[in-house]
């Protein structure tokens, strides 16, 4: 299988605190997977990890066959990775408008990726002279989501995108998700299970700063036991 | 008009501010005749301008960086020290150029060391030691090239030689400048190459640092040809200067004192820029986790910068003439017009009965509202600005989007004490300059930014106006006291109750509103 992202075996530390103390994650091109596990389970600090803005302590993480641990997280950004928090992390006194330029890489870049960007998120267009502090949550989500896909990125990683929204606004997030997913792979936390499986086509589990088990969605939807006992869910 | 009901609707404890300040003023000028309360206002306004140069940088870089820089007031006065020796001592900064030149010729090679070096694994021993040698053998040579470079300067402890002297001197329009000092061609080609070589070894120490904290890395496949091709036109430059030196030390001296005083103006904000650069970009950078020693750090750093001060220009205030633009009496002067008074080089113009200074009450003023105009167009209308703006609320997003935040952090802390360093020299001509001026500026500042809001660019010029208007009415009914009802003589503030005026002002704003007038409530 022909992996975009892998992370070996990595750890690391907040402060004294093992948070990473062994994840291993291999991220497939071309397609969605989903990281799962409990609240606190080291999923955001994957990511984090993978950036660089919490770097591991051992461990690789290769993108496109190069290692890029180690390096500063602009760097590794730069690279091609696009990073949707779990925050949002919506520039308040930016408008919608320099909240889309400030992800350019490239002189052009918004311009090119407009048609994709506004085809994902009519209402944008809509908003676009607005301050990030006048949007609702699902429009930030949206946002933030449109920010990470101006620049020309290989790989999104996306944490938590339908946390604390409306039903209406999940099921066209998700829309939105799959339908980018067809041209960038994306790496994608997600408490939600029932949004997860949908999604992805692979998983793997983390469990107290560990990867216990990977593969692809489809067996571990068979698989209740290992929902239940990882995942809380039924 | 519902709209504007609206607004007030929702931000009524603002309203209520403004109408109360206004009322306050309104009260303060009922007990003044029109020409002194107009010259009051328009004092206010210079000592605002001032205080927002300050009080801007400050807070910049506190918004961004989060960092308190307290050496901030000794950087307003390193940029009045500045200036002033480019203004009065055009020769002594000429024969700075070159050494200063070559230095930095020498220190743009880091990129070429990085890219040699990016292929050598170091020991762990190696790597803790190596680096320091390198930089304390780097300061050795410059510090034995710089002693060997003809600089031609003052003597603090001779009466007659010293910048005192020489700022009465130009004051009374008879600047006397020494003789220039002279080296033969061995110890001058040594000094030069020392200074290069200098520079060298201290890019090269901090190469070596860097590399020790990220390990050996892929080397980027070319040559960094630019850094080299600046250096060598940074050399030429050098050896241009030095050539050129009797030549532009007259051209100084003979250009006036108005085309001097734009190149301090010029000068110490750019020595401002770079101290600042140079700060952040050493001793702030590894203490960014660490608010308690970055706080101890400036705090110190300011104290340094104070006794190197006093240590290089002596102890005493120093004078700083108007330049000739704003300087002349007599002839047509007192100007009745602005124009009058630009025509005629006019000191003052006679304004509703009053005197106003046209370098202290107009020029620096205006100064400070075109300062407040470009910063806000870099804010409000950049890719930088953006960068900033956003940076201030989240900077780790926004180096998860690929932008280098630290090289936006070392440039708001060049553009902050670069303000601040204008802010220094144009006070010079108005304030004297001397090694405690940056102090009680640096109170009102941080006095202004209380009340205006910690780090919004906008509260820092409000709480600046409010600070400079109240001091300077305070100041006024000083002179000719207040009436109070239940007080038989006038009541006449004394001078200390200048600062203590502010004080209180900012207790009364923040108790009513705790984050200052536009602060975002958190």
């Amino acid at each position: 299988m022909d992996n975009l992202l892998e992370v070996r075996d990595v750890h690391t530390f907040i402060g004294q605190f093992h948070i990473l103390q062994g994840v291993t994650v291999n991220v497939p091109k071309g397609a969605i997977t989903a990281l799962l596990g409990r609240n606190g389970a080291g999923k955001t600090t994957t990511l984090k990890t993978i950036l660089g803005l919490t770097p591991p302590r051992q461990g690789q993480v290769v993108l496109d066959g190069q290692e890029i641990q180690g390096r500063r997280t602009f760097d590794i950004s730069a690279m091609g990775i696009g990073f949707v928090p779990d925050y949002r992390a919506i520039f308040r006194d930016l408008t919608v408008a320099e909240n889309l330029q400030i992800a350019e890489r490239k002189k052009g870049d918004l311009a090119r990726r407009q048609e994709l960007i506004f085809g994902l998120f009519p209402d944008l267009q809509r908003l676009i002279k607005l301050r990030g502090t006048q949007l609702s949550g699902g429009q930030q989500q949206m946002l933030a989501i449109a920010r990470a896909l101006v620049a020309d990125n290989k790989l999104l990683l996306i944490d938590e995108p339908t946390e604390g929204l409306a039903p209406v606004i999940i099921e066209q997030m998700m829309a939105a998700i799959l339908k980018l997913s067809a041209d960038t792979t994306v790496l994608l936390v997600e408490q939600n299970f029932a949004v997860a499986s949908q999604l992805a086509k692979h998983y793997v589990i983390i469990e107290e700063g560990r990867s216990v088990q990977r593969g692809a969605m489809p067996d571990l939807l068979k698989d209740e036991e290992t929902i239940h006992r990882y995942l809380g869910a039924a | 008009m519902t709209t504007i009901i609206d607004t007030i609707r929702k931000n009524r404890t603002q309203a209520v501010t403004l109408a109360a300040l206004i009322v306050l003023f309104l009260l303060a000028i009922q007990g003044m005749e029109t020409g002194d309360w107009i010259i009051t206002v328009l004092r206010g306004l210079s000592v605002a301008a001032v205080t927002f140069l300050v009080a801007s940088g400050f807070s910049l870089i506190f918004g961004l960086m989060d960092v308190l820089n307290l050496a901030h007031g000794t950087l307003f006065m390193i940029g009045a020290y500045v200036g002033w020796t480019a203004y009065v001592r055009p020769d002594t900064l000429l024969d700075l150029a070159t050494p200063a030149a070559l230095f930095f010729a020498g220190l743009l090679l880091l990129p070429l060391w990085d890219h040699l070096l990016s292929r050598v694994r170091l020991s762990h021993r190696a790597g803790r030691v190596l680096p320091w040698v390198v930089i304390v053998l780097g300061l050795a040579v410059l510090a034995f090239g710089f002693a060997r470079y003809p600089t031609t300067g003052w003597d603090v402890s001779v009466y007659d030689k010293s910048p005192v002297v020489f700022g009465v001197q130009l004051d009374l329009g008879q600047l006397d400048l020494p003789k220039p000092t002279t080296a033969d061609g061995g110890q001058l080609v040594l000094s030069m190459l020392s200074l290069l070589m200098g520079g060298g070894l201290l890019a090269l120490g901090l190469a070596v640092f860097a590399m020790r904290n990220r390990g050996a890395m892929a080397a980027a496949a070319r040559l960094p040809w630019r850094a080299v091709m600046i250096a060598l036109v940074l050399v030429i430059i050098g050896i241009g200067f030095f050539l050129l030196n009797d030549a532009l030390t007259a051209g100084l001296v003979q250009a006036g004192t108005t085309w001097r005083f734009l190149l301090a103006v010029v000068v110490a904000t750019l020595v401002g820029a770079g101290l600042g650069a140079l700060m952040e970009s050493t001793l702030i950078r590894p203490l960014y986790a660490r608010p308690i020693y970055q706080l101890m750090l400036t705090l110190g750093l300011g104290v340094i910068g104070r006794e190197v001060v006093i240590a290089l220009w002596g102890r005493t205030q120093m004078q700083m003439p108007k330049p000739a633009l704003f300087n002349t009496v007599g002839k047509g002067c007192p100007a009745q017009t602005i124009f009058d008074a630009f025509a005629n080089q006019c000191s003052t113009i006679n304004f509703m009965g009053s005197r106003i200074r046209t370098y202290n009450e107009i020029f620096i003023f205006v100064i400070g509202v075109l300062v407040l105009v470009v910063v806000w167009f870099l804010l409000q209308r950049t890719r930088i600005g953006m960068i900033i703006r956003a940076g201030v609320q989240d900077h780790e997003m926004v180096e998860a989007l690929g932008i280098n935040v630290r090289q936006v952090f070392t440039f708001v802390f060049a553009l902050g004490v670069g303000l601040a360093a204008l802010g220094g020299v144009l006070a010079g001509p108005s304030m004297g300059v001397s090694d405690d001026m940056g102090e009680s500026l640096l109170l009102s500042a941080l006095i202004a930014l209380a009340i205006g809001g910690l780090t919004s660019f906008p509260g820092a010029a409000a709480g600046s106006l409010l600070v400079g208007l109240l001091q300077q009415f305070i100041v006024k009914y000083g002179q000719i006291g207040i009436a109070l009802p239940f007080l038989a003589q006038p009541f006449k503030p004394t001078p200390p109750l200048v600062p203590a005026s502010t004080l209180l002002l900012m207790v009364i704003i923040l108790l009513v509103m705790p984050n200052g007038l536009f602060g975002r409530k958190e």
